[in-house]
């Protein structure tokens, strides 16, 4: 029988120190030289052709990720991944008229994701092989899509208004500072086992998991009206979550998240641990606290519940390329120019701010992934909407991009978001809010309102087809009652629908959280921030949260040294 | 850029730091521990008790590199270890096992079947609280579906009384492996180098060269006494390439090199000369002439033959259970699942002049190496040969705990994600030489009047990095005349002994039963190694949690009375517009 080969030192898997360092071949221009020169080459044949090609851009991404993993003291999992990604966009007919023109009938608009293509980058002969086999087959992939798009056009409604399917914009050019990560794996990894220990010490905490996740995205862009990019994002993400079940099954959730572009921009560690205390004197709270009822009345949101809830309700319905989808609700479409908020309420969205206090903001970025600068836009301003996120597809009214076409690698980039701020020219401070809340309650005869402390996110649906609903799935929730006093409560979620909503937003404290996510939505998940003030609204409404049928677990927790003991404990039924 | 000194030090300093896998670690005395506790005290309420409890730790580094023309595209590592808790409640007659119901949703109970991460280290307390909530959820999982399964049963007489679980005897096993890693800058090296073989090459449109080294570990204890601590590495290197014929017909091919360990890989010259020559035969098929529809004798030689008996065949060989269905609907799914074989042990399936054996407890035939063995199968139980195919009569299946008409107890066949062989070895007696065979082959070509005769040397598939996304189809789809298998090396065979290459044919009608009127096989046999593909998709949706399991199957060349062999389907797309990129140097 085989006995099994033993490898020595030279095999071993994993070594205390990792760097994320970009690979030697393309620490130098040659990469934009190389993509520049194949898209020029091919364009040139291709714009020759009976359809021809007039716009042609190459985006590579590269992505090198460390990720750690622990769970109740123990570091499970460790990966490393470095991959390399082409996103090719080409486009025959021209700029009114193109292969992205959204086909109507059409889930989606026809707009697809394709698969990832991997691309070499250590030598240009491969680079430019592989840009031109790729080029060729979307060259093929457009036309027929050209032709889908014009027999549509001839069997389906169009709107009233003709817009053009691109917009012309300045080519960029900028090349920034390649950024490299040293990364203790034995400092991380210990510090993981540091914050995910309290939770083991918990009888009642059933899951507790801590990460952390270093990343270096480097993109390379150039397109065939002269931009040429390299944009460096490096971050670092810190994660942890742990959840403990009530005695009727609910599953009660705390999440903390932590983000920051270098590893010495994330809080230290007695932040952290400190935060993690948090979490189980929270948990151990929610699993006793009673559950909450459907309701309607006033609420105050918490900075980072605010965030959230701009997020879904607003954001996602000023994402441009929705005015245009006839599919999508165009919930803000028409109302330009008229207020929508109170007037001492703007909402900006702009993705050259970096930091907020002292926290890093995760949707910042130089250029969108179209290789438009990223620009502040003011899509609220003194309560009145006054213009849209903007790619370079073009709506009515909004000719050329203001630096939001994002996307994923693999997909087409759409308009997303990037910082959304929330800014108030009037404030109150908390107490104050607080107080003003207790005033509507005696108003309307309730005995208590609502405060929404955290939030784990949300989703919201801008379809026509379903109902125009948004969805904020809080953690803590509070009832404050007319005396000033506060009890945790359990099992309700935000529920609402856009405009009835924000008619109802009327005050905000000086109080400002930021919340650091991935947002996901039809070009892949892409890093988004909020920032705002609580705010206090006037009337909002929970449902009961789905809930779990799962039992708490039989017997006790094993204890930690000793082998099993014998029936000292009645199992909990 | 090369790691600096200091981190390759502090590399070398860590080794000290692995965990000592000798004796009962921590991980097994957690396990043991847990298991005692929910062995006596687990229960809910009024309700059964556990009979049977198994816990199956992987622990696993994976690291995988893939490169393209002397460039390395993506590169991973990931270390996890997992645990699969196994809960049955009943008896051995009629088990929470073997039904298949309506998913769970996301609940627990839906989860119970996924595997729970552990932490790494050695943290008794820390991995032994997972086993306990893990066992926890996985014996109310079992308690839901035996009520389920008895719900659908109520109305129903079984008919056969086949138990659920087989009896057999504890058996204790730890191998003598130490901890190995992996070292994915040596096969993130290996891919690169490999991957320069298509550099300059025109004809070769596209390529990629992906490398695989995982490192298993896996740690196992049941509630009747058995355990076992083994190691199951794997290392691979698979080499693809594609291009356009001048009239734009894709034509892709590749192969695949199994290992345990990454050192053991062929190095790095004798794979460079077959990616040199898989770029070959993309030349030589750019040149070929198209087959139309041809029926008649088809020789299958060497990895043709292997391939032919690992995708038709060795599926049949496998005693797979029908579970109890939670409705019609159900039952019928199940039914178009089934394994003819079940039905046929007694019967002649193959010539009489062919023997099958599957026997995991050799590592080496005829001077070839054997990937296929083990020990100790993934339920404890010995491994062991099998006499399959005794002078073309089905014996017996493949099997593991879970018993089926005919097959009462474990052949010790369990790998992972149910039944699958170890190493399969086909035997023939009288067999023919090189020159016999196709001397026959010809023969039965004369017989029927054909013009020629086709032989087939590979057996590959549409691999789709060439073929735009449209038009990708999977080389073994299942239509209407049986599994079609991509012929990517193949020749008309004149009488003249002239023979001429033919472009890109697919072989149909090639099912199980073709395999009795197999007309002769060679004395020469071929060794060819495939991870097993497990269709079992019947057995309570079992997730492949274990990792692949290597099968090497030795086979002689078959030859077959009558086979189809004809053009793929579809259209053909066209050629590049735009001419290569000219190279730089």
């Amino acid at each position: 029988m085989r006995s099994l080969p033993r490898i020595g030192f030279g095999g071993l898997a994993w070594c205390l120190l990792a760097t994320l360092l970009p690979s030697s071949a393309h620490a130098g221009e040659g990469v934009l030289d190389a993509m520049r020169g194949e898209l020029a080459r091919s364009l040139e044949v291709l714009s020759e052709q009976d359809t021809p090609a007039y716009f042609l851009s190459y985006e590579i991404s590269e992505e090198r990720n460390v990720t750690i993993a622990a769970s109740f003291g123990g570091v499970t999992a460790r990966v490393e991944r470095e991959r390399r990604f082409l996103d090719i966009d080409i486009r025959v007919g021209g700029y009114e008229l193109d292969n992205t023109h959204p086909v109507r009938g059409m889930r989606g608009g026809g707009s697809g994701r394709y698969a990832p293509l991997s691309v070499p980058l250590a030598d240009f002969d491969a680079l430019r092989k592989v840009l031109w086999f790729h080029t060729d087959k979307r060259y093929k992939d457009a036309i027929e899509q050209l032709t889908r798009v014009k027999t549509n056009i001839q069997v389906t409604v169009q709107d009233d208004v003709q817009v053009a399917d691109f917009s012309p914009e300045a080519p960029e050019k900028a090349v920034e500072d390649l950024v490299e990560f040293t990364i203790d794996r034995q400092l991380w990894e210990e510090r993981l086992e540091r914050f995910t220990a309290p939770f083991s010490h918990s009888e009642h905490v059933y899951g507790a998991d801590a990460s952390v996740s270093f990343t270096v995205v480097t993109r390379w862009f150039v397109n065939s009206e002269g931009a040429e990019i390299r944009t460096v994002e490096p971050y670092v993400r810190l994660f942890v979550a742990a959840s403990t079940k009530a005695e009727d099954g609910m599953n009660l959730p705390r999440y903390e998240s932590f983000f920051g572009r270098s590893p010495d921009r994330l809080p230290d560690e007695s932040t952290v641990l400190a935060a993690v205390d948090e979490m189980v004197r929270d948990l151990e709270a929610l699993r006793i606290a009673p559950l909450a009822d459907p309701y309607t009345g006033p609420a105050i949101l918490s900075g980072r519940a605010s965030g959230v809830f701009f997020h879904e309700i607003l954001g996602h319905r000023v994402e441009g390329h929705r005015q245009r989808s006839d599919e999508d609700a165009q919930t803000f479409k028409k109302m330009l120019g008229e207020a929508v908020l109170p007037q001492a309420f703007s909402v900006i969205f702009d993705p050259a701010v970096t930091r907020a206090g002292p926290t890093d903001l995760a949707g910042s970025y130089r250029y969108d992934n179209q290789g438009v600068k990223g620009r502040r836009v003011g899509v609220i301003e003194a309560g009145v909407l006054r213009r849209f996120l903007m790619s370079r597809s073009p709506i009515e009214g909004f000719s050329g991009s203001n630096g939001h076409g994002r996307k994923q690698a693999g997909y087409a980039p759409v308009s997303r978001q990037s910082n959304l701020l929330v800014e108030v020219s009037e404030t109150h401070s908390s107490a104050e809010l607080k107080e003003m809340l207790v005033e509507r309650l005696l108003e309307e005869g309730k005995e208590y309102g609502l405060y929404f402390e955290d939030i784990r996110g949300g989703f919201t649906f801008t379809g026509r087809s379903v109902p125009n609903a948004f969805n904020v799935l809080p953690i803590k929730v509070y009832r404050i009652y007319t005396d000033g006093r506060e009890e945790l409560v359990r099992g309700v979620d935000l529920i609402g629908t856009p405009l009835t909503t924000f008619s109802k937003v009327a005050a905000a404290s000086d109080e400002i959280a930021v919340f650091n996510g991935t947002c996901g939505a039809e070009s892949g998940g892409v890093p988004v921030s909020a920032v705002s003030p609580e705010i206090l609204v006037s009337q909002v409404e929970v449902q009961k949260k789905a809930k779990s049928q799962d039992t708490l677990p039989l017997l006790p927790p094993p204890s930690a040294s000793a082998p099993s003991q014998t029936l000292q404990w009645e199992t909990a039924r | 850029m090369t790691p600096s000194k200091a981190s390759i030090l502090v590399a070398l300093a860590c080794a000290a730091c692995l965990p000592v896998l000798a004796g009962d670690s921590e991980l097994m005395r957690a396990m043991r521990d847990e298991m005692d506790r929910a062995v006596n005290e687990l229960r809910l309420g009024e309700m059964e008790r556990p009979f049977f409890i198994s816990y199956l730790v992987r622990e696993v580094t994976d690291a995988n590199a893939t490169a393209e023309l002397g460039s390395v595209v993506s590169r991973s590592e990931a270390s996890s270890r997992r645990l699969t808790v196994q809960v049955r409640v009943g008896d051995r007659n009629l088990d929470s096992t073997n039904f298949y119901g309506q998913s769970r949703g996301s609940s627990a109970l839906a989860r119970a079947d996924f595997p729970v991460p552990l932490p790494l280290g050695d943290d008794y307390g820390a991995i032994r609280r997972q086993i306990w909530l893990a066992t926890d959820r996985s014996y109310k999982s079992a308690l839901d579906r035996i009520a389920r399964k008895r719900a659908a049963l109520q109305n129903e007489t079984r008919i056969d009384e086949i138990p659920d679980f087989s009896d057999e005897e504890p058996h204790t096993y730890t191998d003598e492996a130490a901890a190995e890693g992996v070292d994915l800058d040596r096969l993130a090296a290996l891919v690169r180098e490999l991957s320069e073989a298509f550099s300059g090459m025109a004809h070769v449109s596209a390529s990629e060269v992906r490398g695989s080294a995982t490192v298993n570990r896996f740690s196992y204890v049941n509630s009747e006494g058995s355990s076992y601590v083994r190691s199951a590495p794997i290392a691979s290197i698979n080499v693809r390439a594609g291009t356009q014929a001048e009239d734009g017909t894709v034509l892709e091919d590749s192969f695949t090199e199994h290992a345990l360990i990454l050192d053991e890989l062929p190095k790095g010259e004798s794979v460079s000369v077959r990616a040199r020559e898989l770029a070959g035969r993309l030349k030589a098929l750019r040149d070929a002439p198209h087959i139309d529809r041809y029926t008649g004798p088809v020789l299958f030689q060497g990895q043709a033959a292997a391939e032919l008996v690992r995708r038709v065949l060795a599926p049949r060989l496998l005693a797979l259970r029908m579970p109890v269905a939670e409705d019609a609907r159900m039952g019928r799914f199940l039914e178009q699942q089934t394994n003819p074989f079940v039905d046929r042990i007694g019967a002649r399936v193959l010539p009489r002049f062919l023997n099958i054996v599957d026997d995991p407890t050799i590592d080496s035939i005829d001077g070839s190496a054997l990937l296929g063995s083990y020990e100790v199968d993934f339920e404890g139980v010995p491994a062991s040969p099998t006499d399959l195919v005794q002078r073309g009569f089905l014996k017996t299946l493949l099997s593991n705990r879970t018993p089926v008409l005919g097959v009462a107890s474990s052949s010790g066949n369990d790998r992972g994600s149910g039944p699958a062989p170890s190493n399969l070895i086909v035997e023939s007696r009288d067999g023919l030489t090189k020159s016999e065979m196709l001397e026959e082959l010809l023969a039965m070509a004369e017989e029927r009047e054909l013009e020629y005769a086709v032989r087939v040397e590979r057996i590959g598939g549409s691999l789709g990095i060439v073929g735009s996304r449209s038009r990708r189809g999977g080389p073994t789809s299942r239509s209407g005349d049986g599994v079609q298998l991509g012929a990517v090396v193949a020749y008309r065979v004149y009488p003249d002994g002239r023979e001429e290459r033919i472009r890109q044919a697919v072989a149909v009608g090639v099912t199980e039963s073709s395999f009795r009127d197999i007309v002769a096989a060679s004395e020469e046999r071929t060794v060819h190694t495939a991870p097993f593909q497990f269709r079992n998709r019947l057995a309570s949706r079992v997730i492949l949690a274990q990792g692949p399991a290597l099968v090497s199957y030795l086979v002689p060349s078959l030859l077959f009375e009558d086979v189809t062999i004809r053009r793929p389907q579809g259209n053909i797309p066209r050629p590049p517009i735009v001419s290569q990129p000219p190279l730089s140097k």
